[in-house]
């Protein structure tokens, strides 16, 4: 009931959010030069063929207008036509909505996967050679380009080895899993470095408190302590640290989806840029700003789940 | 105060776990390697972008037409070598003495639905062409009336001769459509298109795959030679060429010049270049000074070293360019790019009043690893002569409209003709007005304006070449670009693989290509 009241909550406070955000991406994309009559025809238009598409697409008319038209098209559920498909937004953003969610899931899961044990191993053996191995690791990790990283991978794992495929995105699920691995693990790596060390500061925090003390005086088993006390007590500032970041990563992955060849909303949202699809870009811009106040919600409703003393209100 | 960690807790115990859940991972992955890898019989071609549309009136990106072009037939098409038309979907035509009278008479075809294709076909889907919603309208509107003669055969009259409406006949806009469909399912149809072409739509999953199933109506007996084609999307070029590598798809168009040599010596592969319609050239405002003097023009194209380019930059995959068209029909042979001579360069840059050189800017397509080393090549160039290069760079999406709007000294670009008749590419790149200004130099030549007119009365033939040659050879002496090169596009397949190529055209005709 509470959780639901929260949602609920959460839901509202999104209407406002997306009232500014679809008023700022509408007024960026007209300050850009270049207009999509002009970019669709280039070469071989005439002038008076530009005017006559400009006029077919709506583009002639006031601001305004085309903001209330898209604020209709939005408040139907649609988000008009798309200038560079011809046809509507709607179905063309959730076609490739999923193969982002998988992929933003996927890299979620295998970074909290790597980040409780090595955050665990560098935290206990803080300041010694594992603690050293696993920042340099991750930095190094982090550091390198994705393009750059992906493609050594693949050389690696599809080429000289051939285990993963080296791109695509599969036909079932089971197949699309396998195909979203190598890029779902670079992502994770880029994540991963950020909460492993925050994890590992807050474990070592939490290691020095007294109730740890406490627990192995009185004679709890050092494992039930270590995943019960001391990781459930730390876990707060990392799930924050993640939920940035997976917020970030949905718009971010750009580069891998190109890299990988997964048919991802960013690599949408750049071509659509470029190609000054107005419609598309807002209706991406308003899935994205869904998105990550989702991922928000969910991040606070984590914490109340890590955190009994965390009321959801 | 404080747990000493290391020795609170058990270390081995941990480690174990942690090698239990990784050998676990490694065996799920081996399944998961040995199972689920899907072996399609079918060819693969990875090309860089999705198509994004279907709709040959409402198209102007390359996947989209490559794609159409394998979907739908036109009345006559391209040969493979680009120099002339063949018969397509018309058997047979006939132009009347004066040009205002072509006759078509349709072959025996079917569309992929069993129906005939049948002259009101053709006439639906011209009509469409050239109608209020086409993007193509300019280049079917000179015919001016159609008559259906019979079920095969139709005619087209003109009011004033315009030779290069049976090129445009040729181009992907003027796509044959079955008419009964498309005017039953409206703009649906192009979610999943057939014509009487080699292959239908099977399947299109938008920025990922067009899944192309063989036409069984196809009027060339025994082709296709494959029963599927797969169009996969691959916008990363490392990406492409490793996946042909690895033998996850069959052929690749677009590979980085700088791979080409090593491509071609992996023994599964084959690779070519194809001398495709296009010539990359650097736009100089001729409205702004020095811009306007033809000598400072000139100096600029004497002062670029454009073998060291083509080798440099492409590789040896392209040849140095002379003039603004490409190399295609009428092409004067006898004109020879300007020699790399910086003592001739300065004598004219002096001879115009600018012995110590300029500033000047040029606006370059920013993230572009090729436009970049050409840049760059060009600023050392030119500094020889004592022209100071600026470089700015500018999102592609901008730079059209920059240039359109004059606000720029020079630009580096390239333009690229969709027919292989040379009527379009120099009417958009040395014509002022016509469409673009002359390529937005505002360039103009009135001797070339009246060529232009001239040669589009003119019935195709020798005396029509020679006012191509001679209008070419007046943008090569007018200069109003920096000529650079024609480059090739590389493609490769595996060796498997029989007959793909990409054409001068830049498209590909899948069905000639066989797989082993």
């Amino acid at each position: 009931m509470v959780l639901l009241k929260f949602t609920a909550g959460r839901l509202l406070q999104l209407i406002p959010v997306l009232f500014v955000i679809t008023l700022i991406a509408f007024l960026l994309l007209r300050v850009l030069p270049g207009d999509p009559a002009t970019l669709i025809l280039g070469s071989r238009g005439t002038p008076e063929d530009i005017a006559r598409l400009t006029t077919q697409l709506g583009l002639d008319r006031p601001l305004w207008q085309q903001y209330l038209g898209f604020l209709g098209d939005m408040l139907r559920g649609s988000f008009g036509q798309s200038i560079a498909y011809r046809t509507a937004v709607g179905p063309l953003i959730l076609e490739r909505l999923w193969a982002t969610l998988a992929l933003v899931g996927l890299s979620t899961v295998f970074a909290v996967a790597m980040t409780v044990p090595f955050a665990l191993m560098a935290a206990l053996h803080k300041g010694g050679v594992v603690d050293h191995v696993i920042k340099v690791f991750f930095v190094m990790m982090m550091s390198m380009p994705a393009f750059w990283l992906g493609v050594l991978l693949v050389l690696l794992l599809s080429i000289a080895f051939p285990i993963f495929p080296v791109s695509g995105f599969g036909e079932g699920v089971m197949d699309r899993l396998y195909h979203l691995f190598l890029p779902s693990f670079i992502i994770a790596l880029g994540t991963a470095a950020l909460t492993i060390r925050s994890l590992r500061s807050s474990l070592i925090d939490v290691l020095k408190a007294d109730y740890i003390d406490t627990a192995l005086a009185k004679g709890l088993r050092s494992r039930r302590v270590l995943l019960a006390h001391v990781l459930r007590n730390s876990l707060i500032s990392t799930i924050s640290v993640l939920g940035v970041h997976t917020s970030w990563v949905i718009g971010g992955t750009v580069v891998i989806e190109s890299v990988f060849a997964i048919p991802g909303l960013g690599y949408l949202l750049l071509s659509s840029i470029s190609a000054r699809d107005y419609p598309m870009v807002q209706g991406l811009t308003v899935t994205f700003a869904v998105l990550v106040v989702t991922i928000n919600l969910i991040t606070d409703i984590a914490y109340a789940v890590a955190d009994p003393r965390v009321k959801l209100s | 105060m404080g747990a000493n960690s290391g020795s609170v807790f058990d270390r081995s115990r941990r480690r174990r776990s942690l090698g239990l859940s990784a050998a676990a991972i490694l065996a799920a992955l081996a399944t998961a390697g040995t199972v689920w890898p899907a072996q399609a019989a079918s060819l693969k071609v990875a090309i860089v972008a999705d198509a994004l549309t279907l709709d040959p009136i409402a198209s102007s990106d390359n996947p989209s037409i490559w794609t159409e072009l394998l979907i739908f037939d036109q009345l006559v098409r391209p040969s493979k070598s680009g120099t002339e038309l063949e018969p397509g979907l018309a058997e047979k035509w006939t132009v009347s003495p004066g040009g205002l009278e072509y006759t078509f008479t349709l072959r025996d075809a079917k569309f992929a639905n069993g129906e005939p294709v049948t002259a009101d076909d053709v006439l639906y889907s011209l009509q469409r062409a050239a109608g209020e919603k086409s993007d193509w309208a300019r280049f079917f509107k000179p015919i001016t009336k159609y008559t259906v003669l019979d079920a095969k055969t139709i005619k087209f009259n003109l009011d004033k001769p315009f030779t290069p409406l049976l090129n445009n006949l040729a181009m992907f806009s003027a796509s044959i459509l079955p008419k009964k469909e498309v005017e039953a399912k409206g703009e649906d149809f192009f979610q999943a298109p057939f014509g009487s072409g080699p292959f239908t739509v099977k399947s299109w999953s938008h920025g990922e795959k067009i899944v192309l199933a063989k036409n069984p109506n196809y009027w060339q007996a025994g082709k296709p030679a494959v029963d599927e084609a797969e169009i996969q999307v691959i916008a990363e070029d490392n990406s492409r060429v490793l996946k042909l590598k690895a033998g996850e798809v069959d052929a690749i168009v677009g590979i980085p010049f700088n791979q080409v040599s090593q491509l071609k010596s992996d023994p599964e592969l084959n690779v070519g270049v194809a001398n495709v319609f296009r010539i990359e050239l650097v736009q100089l405002n001729t409205t702004k000074k020095p811009f306007d003097d033809e000598r400072v023009r000139q100096a600029l194209n004497y002062a670029v070293d454009k073998d060291a380019l083509v080798k440099g930059v492409l590789r040896g995959n392209g040849q140095a360019a002379a003039t603004a068209l490409p190399i295609m029909a009428y092409h004067n042979e006898d004109l020879k790019p300007y020699p790399h001579d910086v003592e001739k360069a300065k004598a004219l840059l002096k001879a115009a009043g600018y012995e110590n050189g300029f500033k000047a800017s040029m606006l370059v397509q920013a993230g572009d690893v090729t436009y970049r080393q050409v840049a760059s090549a060009l600023q050392s160039n030119l500094k020889d002569i004592g022209v100071d290069l600026q470089l700015q760079g500018i999102e592609s999406s901008s730079q059209f409209s920059t240039t359109k709007s004059g606000n720029f000294e020079m630009s580096l670009s390239y333009a690229s003709s969709d027919t292989i008749d040379p009527d379009q590419i120099i009417g958009f790149t040395s014509i002022n007005p016509e469409r673009a200004n002359a390529f937005h130099t505002q360039w103009k030549d009135e001797r070339v304006n009246a060529l232009y007119d001239q040669e589009r009365r003119t019935l195709d033939g020798p005396e029509r070449g020679a006012m191509f040659k001679e209008m070419e050879t007046r943008v090569h002496d007018g200069a109003p670009f920096i000529f650079l090169y024609h480059q090739g596009m590389p493609y490769a397949s595996r060796k498997n693989v029989e007959g793909f190529a990409v054409l001068p055209t830049s498209n590909y005709r899948l069905e000639d290509v066989v797989v082993k």
